[in-house]
């Protein structure tokens, strides 16, 4: 893929992703409201809420520094950093080739991170313990995402998301029961990130920093999605040297993919519930286990290939 | 430097001579210390171990050959056997440096009074003493002088502060010079030249590598109990690259191919377990000072995990990943050693600003010392894994090594390497949190004492050396290949036969030609790039912000506390996954240091409900279609429901399965699961 058009690819893989974020959450929100018997809020409420808070004025505790006022900055643009670097509907994009899984799971970390020391800024109890509660968490989730990724990585013998998916979207990403593993993995973490792990750090927050950190969830959930999607179920994806065709393609099967995350979400918060506090800790552990099991399968098998 | 007539360097530019009367220097100098100015002695000893840093550059060019020297010193028969090859010129110089910001350190305290004043004395009198004591055993070349100056460090640094337990310098001292006597063969000089040239058995191979192993563990531990800030910085920035030093001569350099590779499972390991364990104590530890130690302690566990992937590597005939490896090991030193001693001393600093290490009464400190509260949090972002960095370049690395690893061997072989990724994966979180625990409690938030909220910052003699460490820890995380290119490719050729071509650029770390590798520019360019793009548009949307009294729930704020009431901010405890459980940290408000008194135990484990179970059902007033569904699954869970945990279900199927596979793989050789 040229230059320009791997820059072009690019561009709209962004627009798509940002554009994707709200109307994401909006039909979460609404799916889920159904059902469970209620009407559900229109799809475009999520836009409203940040039109509606972008026109507020902040107000901000006496004891913060500006440390609170950029933490939601930083935290947005870590993840946003991220979701540019996970494929969406096209491989071979402008940022590909920096597209480590070690990177991408430092990158949210990072946006983790600038979160929790936002709400430790304030000084005030109860984002203390929030903040405390969120990193004993990511004690346990991030060691899940590593590993998970390390798992792709043996059976890929890459760590880049682009070769890892071209991969598997030729079907030698073995061995398959590995890979399974992985999928499950992935996906114990990405309920579990989805529900609150980071619930609390926010209370200090109004106005466009609130829009902000709501806006960072959103994306964060975006880039699992994402990363279900393109690494497990590459199907439709356009390749490197793929043309308007197949961008066409890539993106209508990233939108169905988006679709299907989206009632398979739902679907699960109905039957389970939304995962608590006291819950993620197994999940978490639930998911590094698994990823560990990947990894002793896929370094195993490498053995004998 | 310019050669002599025949060829080899002349005497008095020769580096290894120059060296050698740097360190006499040194050792001078702490003896006439007690009659010397103190700043005199400390900017004395700083000029000479910067001296000794430079030195040590023009040995690292790759067309440059290893040089001895002979010291006829002491009684008839002893000679000291020095020796400067490219390791041990890479480690003097990253020795040296750390040891010359640590003596400056010291030196632009000031002489003070009382038990400062004290302090400052024994600074000036041991710290040349131990950076002599290190030269002189990064320069040996025979058992005898590595176990003179192991024993002198050992005297140096009990000399610095009482804790320091001697007894574990001198044993280390003893097991290298036995390990090095066991790598000998019989007939052989114990000389490093001479161990080199013959082939030894592998069973004294194996022994001396052991000896080594645990001469350099004690040599670290021999520090572990002491508080005084120089010993932290110079274990962090000096004693742990002489302790991985000594590892890498007697198990890679010194048996050559004899050195079995089951070792490099055992040291991958050692090294996991101890990465973690300091990691976890990092992210639990009351002090600000004990926290930033054992952070920069835990980059030996990671650096004893990359020798024994160098090791695999080596003994599967894999020149590759030894030298990946190897990169990362030294990778590892040179900015843990850099950012190690940036941390301790700014960590110390900050501490002496607010009078108190305790976390407990810590806060705020960013507005009354930015300077040293921003040389903490970059110290702080080099040792935790979070690019760009140089922690997670080197973590890269390590990740890259178990990959390039060899894949034979079934079960028996790949289990330890899962095992060491899953090490690396925790102790960077745990290095992670700990990070952020201590940049959000000590630099962030607010002051808790009147001293903290009047804190001055460092003084200008401190300010220019905290900010020449930062400087180069950050250098080292933005370019991670200007190291390993620049000083430690002769290295990495002499002990593995292969260079670093194809695998570090200036700016790039790549572990193989077929995938792109890692570069932290333009990691850091996205980033600012995106952080930039979402600060423009909050800054353009922002309608204004207002000040207002912080939110507690609705409660009055407590009287009669001028800071605000310090129970309110994290005292440091929970931030670990142990605190989730339902029973709460007792100590989280009691630890507050002695400002509110001890307040008895109370056991509360009792009267709190039990802990909620992982999974329950959905909710009461679900529709017809979430009802059915729930009821399918719940009919599908009800087996499990009866476990306490689901984890406990997966542990118990996870060792059943692990424990068949491993009957099956030793009844079989390990052959069966190939």
């Amino acid at each position: 893929m040229s230059v320009i058009v791997a820059v072009l690819a690019q561009i709209l893989h962004m627009a798509l992703v940002v554009l994707a974020a709200p109307v994401v959450e909006g039909a979460v929100n609404w799916l889920e409201a159904r059902l469970a018997g209620r009407l559900g809020p229109p799809l475009t409420q999520p836009c409203r809420d940040l039109i509606r808070l972008s026109r507020k004025t902040a107000v901000l505790p006496e004891s913060a520094s500006r440390v609170l006022l950029f933490a939601p900055v930083v935290s947005l643009g870590a993840t946003l950093a991220a979701a540019a670097l996970v494929p969406s509907f096209t491989l071979g994009t402008a940022l590909a080739p920096l597209a480590d899984g070690l990177v991408v799971a430092s990158l949210l970390s990072i946006g983790r991170a600038a979160a929790v020391l936002g709400a430790l800024d304030t000084g005030s109890a109860l984002q203390g313990v929030a903040a405390q509660g969120t990193t004993a968490l990511s004690v346990l989730s991030e060691p899940a995402l590593l590993l998970f990724v390390f798992s792709l990585a043996v059976m890929a013998d890459s760590f880049n998301l682009d070769l890892i998916i071209g991969q598997q979207h030729e079907g030698t990403l073995l061995p398959a029961a590995a890979s399974a593993l992985a999928l499950t993995s992935l996906l114990a973490l990405a309920f579990a990130d989805t529900g609150d792990a980071s619930a609390g750090l926010d209370p200090d927050l109004s106005g466009i920093d609130l829009a902000v950190v709501r806006v960072t969830a959103w994306l964060r959930r975006l880039v699992w999605i994402d990363l279900i999607g393109g690494l497990f179920l590459p199907v439709g994806i356009a390749g490197a040297d793929g043309g308007l065709r197949e961008w066409g393609t890539g993106v209508a099967s990233w939108v169905i993919k988006l679709a299907a995350a989206i009632i398979g979400l739902c679907v699960v918060r109905t039957v389970l519930g939304r995962v608590g506090r006291p819950a993620m800790p197994d999940l978490f552990g639930i998911a590094a286990l698994l990823a560990l099991l990947a990894t002793i399968m896929a370094l195993t098998h490498a053995g004998t290939v | 430097m310019r050669p002599s007539s025949n060829g080899s360097p002349s005497p008095v530019t020769d580096p290894i001579r120059l060296l050698a009367a740097d360190a006499a220097a040194l050792l001078l100098l702490g003896g006439i210390a007690a009659f010397v100015p103190h700043r005199v002695t400390g900017f004395a000893t700083a000029g000479l171990s910067g001296l000794a840093a430079l030195l040590c550059l023009p040995p690292l060019f790759p067309s440059v050959a290893a040089s001895r020297l002979e010291l006829p010193v002491g009684p008839p028969g002893l000679t000291l056997h020095l020796a400067l090859d490219p390791l041990s010129a890479l480690f003097l110089l990253v020795v040296s440096f750390c040891g010359t910001a640590v003596a400056a350190f010291a030196a632009a305290h000031g002489a003070g009074a009382g038990e400062a004043g004290a302090a400052t004395a024994r600074h000036a009198r041991s710290i040349p003493c131990c950076l002599a004591a290190l030269s002189l055993v990064l320069l040996a070349s025979d058992p005898v002088t590595l176990a003179i100056g192991l024993i002198l460090l050992g005297a140096a640094m009990t000399r610095l502060d009482d804790a320091v337990n001697p007894l574990a310098t001198l044993l280390s001292a003893f097991m290298l010079l036995f390990a090095v006597c066991l790598l000998t063969p019989h007939g052989f000089a114990p000389r490093f030249d001479a161990v080199r040239a013959a082939p030894i058995e592998a069973g004294r191979a194996t022994a001396g590598a052991a000896l080594a192993v645990a001469g350099g563990l004690s040599l670290v531990q021999g520090s572990a109990q002491s508080r005084c800030w120089a010993i932290e910085a110079l274990t962090a920035g000096a004693i742990i690259p002489c302790a991985i030093y000594l590892m890498m001569r007697c198990v890679l350099d010194l048996p050559g191919a004899t050195m079995q590779g089951w070792w490099g499972f055992i040291l991958i390991l050692a090294g996991g377990a101890a990465s973690v364990t300091r990691g976890w104590q990092a992210a639990r530890h009351i002090d600000l000072s004990g926290s930033a130690a054992r952070l920069a302690r835990r980059q030996a566990g990671l650096a004893v995990t990359g020798l024994g992937l160098t090791l695999i590597g080596q003994s599967a005939d894999l020149p590759d990943a030894a030298s990946l490896g190897l990169a990362a090991t030294l990778l590892l030193m040179v900015s843990s050693a850099t950012a190690g001693t940036l941390t301790v001393l700014a960590a110390h600093a900050l501490g002496a600003g607010a009078d108190t290490n305790r976390l407990a009464r810590l806060g705020g400190l960013a507005r009354t010392m930015p300077l040293a509260s921003a040389s903490l949090v970059a110290g702080l972002l080099a040792l935790s894994a979070l690019p760009p960095g140089s922690g997670f370049a080197a973590l890269w690395l390590l990740f890259h090594s178990i990959l390039l690893a060899p894949r034979t061997g079934g079960l028996i072989a790949q289990l330890p390497l899962a095992l060491a990724a899953a090490a690396l994966a925790l102790s960077a979180s745990l290095a992670t949190a700990a990070s952020v625990r201590l940049i959000g409690i000590v630099v962030l938030s607010r002051p808790r004492s009147a001293r903290g909220s009047a804190a001055l910052d460092v003084g200008r003699g401190r300010r220019l050396i905290l900010l020449a460490l930062g400087g180069t820890s950050m250098l080292v995380g933005a370019l991670p290949g200007l190291p390993l290119k620049g000083l430690a490719d002769p290295t990495v050729r002499a002990l593995t036969g292969t260079g670093l071509e194809g695998r570090a650029g200036w700016a790039t770390l790549s572990a193989s030609t077929a995938s792109p590798g890692y570069s932290a520019m333009p990691v850091l360019a996205l980033l600012a790039l995106t952080i930039g793009a979402a600060a423009l548009i909050v800054r353009r949307l922002r309608k204004g912000t207002r000040v207002s009294g912080v939110w507690n729930d609705g409660l009055a704020p407590t009287q009669g506390l001028p800071f605000g009431d310090p129970a309110a901010q994290s005292v440091g405890a929970g931030f670990l996954p142990a605190a989730l459980s339902a029973r709460p940290p007792a100590a989280s408000l009691t630890d507050m240091g002695g400002f509110v008194g001890r307040a008895p135990a109370v056991d509360l484990g009792h009267a709190l409900p039990p802990r909620a179970r992982p999974i329950r059902s959905g909710v009461n007033d679900a529709g017809p279609l979430g009802v059915w569904l729930r009821r399918l699954a719940l009919r599908w869970w009800y087996p499990f429901k009866r476990l306490p945990s689901p984890v406990v279900g997966l542990w118990a199927i996870l060792l059943a399965f692990g424990t068949l596979l491993l009957v099956v793989a030793f009844n079989d050789g390990g052959g069966a699961l190939e």
